[in-house]
Formats: structure tokens, sequence, C-alpha cells
């Protein structure tokens, strides 16, 4: 049964687990997409602890909302949309309590607006701290094009699949990668001379 | 759409980079941690779905609320009655004066009796020529009487009485005689109109003596 299971499409598993309830069908799928949707949320967020509840959190909603799936989207557009609005609900959440503790301590104000771009020249050739300082320069992309940004070039997305996830017209999802794009190679021009 | 391979080109060392950033995988506990909140229903700021279903009684308390407002409304409404209308109040006035002008007519039936009574005292049949001047000076004494006329009948039972002052003045008010309220005359008689009717009266007496010696001599 198992064997069987785990050859089905996405779409066969979540029908699977809607009509029949088998638990069996929903791990292969948390199995299949945990990893990814972690990815996804870990370069969002900049956090592993955060980016794990959010997953988890994700994976709690599709579980108990999974009559709310219709057949015909697609699986993986439909659980990255929860990741992501999770997500963005974690990124406000922050923002409010980082705000707070602005308002409320000085020594936690210098903490925040600390640039950790700076790095030695001969350093910034090492490729770990190549991706630290992309990972850096992609937190500080405004979330809506961080979020297409991510989609397209870190997790291989069609625009078609980003337009569903986000709602936004295709045209739009190509415009705001650019724009991300743009930003991104801005903060880190000292890698990429134009 | 060349400026769209263009921008690609533009930043395809940077989407290369991006491509090859080190993927992040979930802890290995992941499966186990959310299969056991799975199990233990501890689902934390998630809620189970509740089906909405059309329940009645989620109705009633409204429904009674809006109900009991409306019987309240008609019960409690202001009748038109109560509120002054001022056509209805014209009309009224106009209802007055009408019965003024009903009761000035009784009076009118009652002078002409009064009058005959007296010049039949002698039983003469006047000429056409005194019948003129008894009917021109008998209708001179109905406008004299119509001019004070008031319904003291209807006045003392207080039918016609309105409590409004203005009603009240169009009931005792007459032409541009002064105000008599009630029975007592505001002003005093002028002795110059008793003499002018006591005139009156004397030159019908006089008129009814001649019609009457007329009468004898014929015979």
């Amino acid at each position: 049964m198992n064997r069987q299971l785990t050859e089905l499409t996405d779409e066969e598993l979540i029908k699977e687990f809607q009509d029949n309830n088998t638990i069996e069908a929903y791990e292969i799928l948390v199995k299949r997409y945990k990893d990814p949707l972690m990815n996804f949320v870990y370069r969002f967020l900049g956090d592993k602890d955060a980016c794990t509840d959010v997953v988890q959190e994700t994976m709690i909603k599709f579980y108990l909302n999974k009559d709310s799936y219709r057949s015909f989207a697609k699986f993986s557009t439909w659980i990255y949309t929860i990741a992501a609005n999770l997500a963005k609900n974690e990124l406000k959440r922050r923002k409010r309590r980082t705000i707070f503790s602005i308002d409320n301590n000085d020594d936690e104000k210098s903490l925040q607006i600390e640039d950790k771009m700076f790095l030695q020249p001969d350093r910034a050739t090492d490729s770990e701290i190549k991706n630290e300082m992309i990972q850096n320069a992609l937190l500080k992309v405004k979330p809506v094009y961080r979020e297409v940004v991510i989609l397209r070039d870190i997790q291989d997305l069609s625009y078609e699949e980003i337009s569903d996830i986000t709602g936004l017209p295709i045209g739009t999802v190509k415009s705001k990668i650019n724009r991300g794009r743009a930003q991104l190679q801005k903060f880190l021009k000292h890698i990429y001379k134009e | 759409m060349n400026n769209f391979y263009n921008e690609e080109k533009k930043y395809s060392k940077l989407v290369n980079d991006l491509k090859n950033l080190p993927h992040i995988k979930a802890p290995e506990n992941f499966e186990f941690n959310l299969m056991t909140r799975i199990e233990n229903k501890n689902f934390g700021d998630s809620k189970i779905p509740k089906t909405t279903s059309f329940n009645i009684f989620k109705f009633l308390a409204p429904s009674a609320i809006v109900l009991t407002a409306f019987i309240l409304f008609f019960i409690f409404y202001p009748s038109k009655n109560e509120i002054q209308n001022q056509i209805e109040q014209n009309q009224t006035v106009a209802d007055t004066q009408t019965l003024i002008v009903q009761n000035n007519d009784k009076i009118e039936k009652l002078i002409p009796n009064k009058v005959e009574r007296k010049s039949t005292t002698k039983k003469s049949v006047p000429s056409n020529s005194q019948n003129a001047i008894v009917e021109n000076k008998t209708s001179k004494l109905q406008e004299l009487f119509n001019q004070k006329a008031v319904s003291v009948d209807e006045y003392l039972s207080g039918t016609t009485v309105s409590k409004r002052t203005i009603q009240r003045s169009n009931i005792v008010k007459s032409g541009d005689e002064p105000i008599v309220d009630g029975f007592l005359i505001e002003k005093q008689t002028d002795k110059q109109t008793i003499e002018k009717y006591r005139a009156a009266l004397d030159s019908l007496r006089k008129a009814q003596e001649k019609a009457d010696s007329i009468k004898k001599s014929q015979k």
C-alpha cells in the first residue's frame, strides 16, 4: 500500500487524504515538502528556529484544512501559499517586536542596525561567506520582492506557479522579480561589479 | 521581450549564485514532532475549522428584539390627532363660523315673529307701501341682532365653545363691536343706540296705527 502511495502524484495523495483520511498519504506529502518549504521560509526569514516553527505550522494547517484544497489547483502552489502567508505573519510579528524593543532599549537598537555587510576582502572569496552575504542582502530586500525572488531563483518555480502563490498577474511577478534582483545586486555591489 | 532577456543576462551571475545557495533541510525530528502534535491534538494557534450550520436559535433573539421594537413603535407612535395641523385648525374655525351663521338664522326666525306679534296687537292688515316700510325696518333690526348674535344656550352648555381663544373670540365677537366675555358687556350701553331702537319701534307702532285707521275709514 505504502509503495503504491509513494508512486502517486501530490494531487492524488491529497485526494486520498481528503477522501479516506489516509495518514500515510499526509506523511508522504510532508516528506516531500518539508525541505523545500524549510529552504523557502529560511531564506525569507533568516532564522532557522523560526522557520522550523513556521513549516510545522504550515503542515498543521494543511492537516486541519485539507478540505479547503481544490483539485483544480496544484498542491505545491497551495502549500507554498500557506507557508508564505505564515512567513509574512511571522515577519510582521517580528517587526512589531523590533519596534517595541527599539523604543525601550538603546542597546538592542544598536544591535538591530548592525551592518553585517562589512567583511575583509580576502575572506569575501570564501563561498561560505559569500552565501552569508547573499542571505544578509536578501533579508534587506523588501519582503514583496524578496518573496518572488526566492520563489523564482532559489526554489526554481515557474512564473505561473509564483503567480498562483502570490495571487499577482504574471507581468507583475516578472517586474517584481526584476526589481528584487536589482535591489539585491545593489546591496551586493562589491561582489557584482557591473 | 529583448529587454526582458537583457535583464536576465544582467542578473545572470546573481541568479546563478542564488540557485547555488545551500539548501536548508528540516531537522531530523521534524516529522516526529509534527506527528506527535497531531496525535496529541496540540495544534497551537491553528484551530480545527468548525462547520457552520444554520441554527434558528441564533436568529430568535435578534428577531424578538426587532419585533418588540416594531410593536412598541406602533403603540407609542403619536396619533395624528395630537399633531396640530394648521389646515385642520382653519377648518375648525370655518365650522364655528358656520355654526354662528346657523344660530343667527334661528334668531332671524324668532325676530319676525316678535315683530309680528307686536304688530298684530290691533289686528290690522297694512297696505303694500306700509308693509314695505315695516319689512325694511324689520330687516334693519335683524341686522342689528345678527351683529350681536351669540348662541347663548350652546355657549352655556359648552358644546360650541372651544378652548382656544381664537375660536372663542370668533363666537363672542361680531364685527367691529367690542368683545363680549360671557354675559358681562365690557362697554356700557350707548344711550343713543337705545334711543335709536326706541324711535324705530315707535315709528313701527305709528305706522301700524295709521294702517289700522285707514282700514277703519275704508269700512
